[in-house]
């Protein structure tokens, strides 16, 4: 059971997290993929806050856990969750993001952000990327973990399952995937006309242990997180979290026209509004 | 001028074997170095024995390997991968790109088969690498014949920190052209292995076999040919091509590789940007064609970019 303390300073920092987003989608003059982004705020509080073992004073440490943003067009959503944590200044953020020779642009370069592990944005790549990571681990005898954000649309890619053929084959248990659920695609809702029945099984078919959680739930992703098989057991595992795209507000929750795009001033204020009613109400309940 | 013949010139050894001998002994000196194949690993046979947790083989899966390669440099190691240059260049182009490429890793692709020495037809020949490796930023592009060449080459890898393609021509049969240890080899420059002041053939892989060839003949009608081993496509021997346009006029690229978008076509960007014009120039190799089958020679010479077509075009240019 996740200590609730624990809980309660990550449900927090998520709402927090909610707002930077929606105001930077709201200030910044072009549009952002701020519905993927709202999909896993959750996840990568839960990851960069609670589960992963990061230092944002010692970013070569060679005992951190690696994270590889396989869906790299959450780039910003990494951003402020690494910003939270101290890794850089929301501020900064906010005044660079997109712009000529920012660090901080629509996917992630590694090249221009130290801290970031690899450049994305060509989806179906990172999960191959990640497994050469965890192989190199395993080799040199290290006990990080190496995780990999995907998104369920890029699971489409061949390249995720010759890598996830992979991992289980080289007995990769220092691999955990993250799937961030949230059903829709750009263009399509997830099973129409792509089906994704049986998706859990997929991977487990691929040999790795398949969780399923709600992933707008901290406590289930504290406990995802918690549970996780020991670094030097034999299998991957994915936590395959069911989403929203667009959680939080209202206008923009499984609407297809909010993969990507820019807010209004009055509809950023609405939203953020939203978001935090939702987490008033939260916390009075509790 | 270095002797015509020596015992090994145009005798055959295998690069493959050369390749996965010297990723061993490479590996017995640096931990870092890794052997990564999709089910073309046959050469790292040894390798693999001495050290199996730095070998990988993934099966038939070339964009897999090349993620995980670049996984596997993003964590300090230097990947090899060997394989078939079709698929490791095209089925895994945008790994290639994107993966490697972009984050400037010190992956090495190094694969058979170059231009149509498969003997698989179209599927397997390997007619558009050089163009679309070249045109990654940051890839390194070299092009290697001799089988011994790949050996010295493969040891200064050692101290390359960018990405680096390397061609083989076919890989199990391969034309030795100079004695180990005959030249000195450096990324960027290119070789003569053989002199002369009316014409210049520049090529690269088992071509400059045929190129040396023709020189030959020629030099017997009284023609004095160069040729120039430019195994480093990217970056090019600037400063060798302008040397044999200014002693020698005029310039032939024989590549076995298509006639658009290889050496030719980097050459003759050169020409263009700096201005320079050799007295005649021109390209041969594979057309606008998608070829059958048979060995190498017989379809360089079906498509004309053999060593007789090298004698025919230099003495047109001489006219």
């Amino acid at each position: 059971m996740a200590d609730q303390k624990e809980v309660r300073r990550l449900k927090d920092l998520a709402c927090d997290m909610r707002k930077k987003l929606l105001y930077l989608c709201g200030t910044y003059e072009g549009v952002v993929h701020i519905g993927g982004d709202l999909s896993m705020t959750d996840l990568l509080i839960g990851l960069f806050h609670y589960g992963m073992n990061v230092d944002p004073s010692d970013l070569q440490s060679p005992t951190r856990d690696r994270f590889i943003l396989s869906k790299g067009h959450g780039a910003v959503c990494m951003y402020i969750a690494m910003a939270l944590r101290g890794f850089f200044d929301y501020d900064d953020i906010l005044e660079k993001y997109g712009k000529l020779d920012s660090p901080y642009g629509m996917h992630v370069c590694k090249v221009y952000l130290p801290g970031a592990e690899c450049s994305t944005g060509s989806l179906g790549h990172g999960l191959a990327v990640s497994v050469g990571m965890a192989l190199s681990a395993r080799q040199k005898k290290q006990s990080h973990r190496v995780f990999c954000m995907m998104g369920d649309g890029e699971t489409c890619e061949g390249s995720v399952w010759e890598a996830a053929n992979t991992a289980a084959s080289y007995n990769l248990g220092n691999l955990t995937g993250v799937v961030d659920k949230n059903s829709q695609l750009m263009s399509s809702y997830a099973d129409d006309p792509m089906s994704y029945e049986n998706y859990a099984d997929r991977w487990r078919a691929f040999n790795w242990n398949a969780v399923e959680i709600d992933g707008h739930d901290m406590n289930q992703i504290v406990d995802a997180l918690d549970n996780l098989p020991p670094v030097t057991s034999e299998k991957p595992t994915v936590i395959i979290a069911n989403t929203i795209k667009g959680k939080g507000v209202s206008f923009m929750e499984k609407v297809i026209g909010w993969h990507a795009g820019a807010l209004s001033t009055e509809d950023m204020e609405k939203a953020i509004a939203e978001v935090e009613a939702a987490c008033a109400a939260e916390r009075s309940a509790a | 001028m270095r002797p015509r013949m020596t015992i090994h010139f145009g005798s055959f050894a295998s690069a493959r074997s050369v390749v996965g001998g010297t990723i061993h002994e490479l590996a017995q000196k640096h931990d870092n170095v890794w052997g990564l194949a999709a089910d073309t690993g046959g050469s790292l046979a040894a390798f693999r024995a001495e050290f199996p947790d730095r070998f990988i083989d993934v099966g038939v899966a070339e964009q897999n390997l090349a993620g995980i390669a670049a996984g596997l440099a993003l964590e300090g190691n230097i990947p090899f991968i060997t394989g078939m240059i079709p698929f490791m260049v095209m089925r895994a182009c945008e790994q290639n790109r994107t993966d490697i490429a972009y984050q400037d890793l010190p992956v090495r692709l190094i694969g058979t088969g170059g231009g149509l020495t498969s003997g698989g037809g179209s599927t397997h020949n390997a007619m558009e690498d050089i163009a679309i490796m070249k045109s990654m930023v940051n890839m390194t592009v070299l092009s290697i014949g001799d089988p011994n060449m790949i050996r010295d080459i493969l040891i200064l890898s050692m101290e390359y920190p960018h990405p680096m393609f390397i061609r083989l021509a076919q890989g199990k049969q391969d034309r030795i052209l100079y004695e180990p240890g005959e030249f000195e080899y450096e990324i960027g420059k290119g070789l003569t292995p053989h002199e002369g002041k009316d014409a210049t053939i520049i090529s690269h892989g088992e071509m400059v076999f045929e190129s040396i060839e023709a020189a030959n003949a020629l030099e017997e009608e009284g023609i004095s040919v160069r040729v120039i081993d430019m195994y480093s496509i990217k970056p090019l021997d600037k400063d060798l091509v302008l040397k044999a346009v200014k002693e020698t006029g005029n310039i032939l690229v024989l590549e076995d590789h298509l006639m658009e978008g290889g050496l030719a076509s980097t050459i003759a960007d050169f020409f263009v940007d700096e201005g320079v014009y050799p007295k005649k120039f021109k390209r041969l190799g594979i057309p606008q064609v998608y070829a059958g089958f048979g060995s190498g020679p017989e379809q360089r010479k079906k498509y004309g970019y053999d060593k007789d077509a090298a004698i025919a075009a230099v003495k047109e240019m001489l006219k």
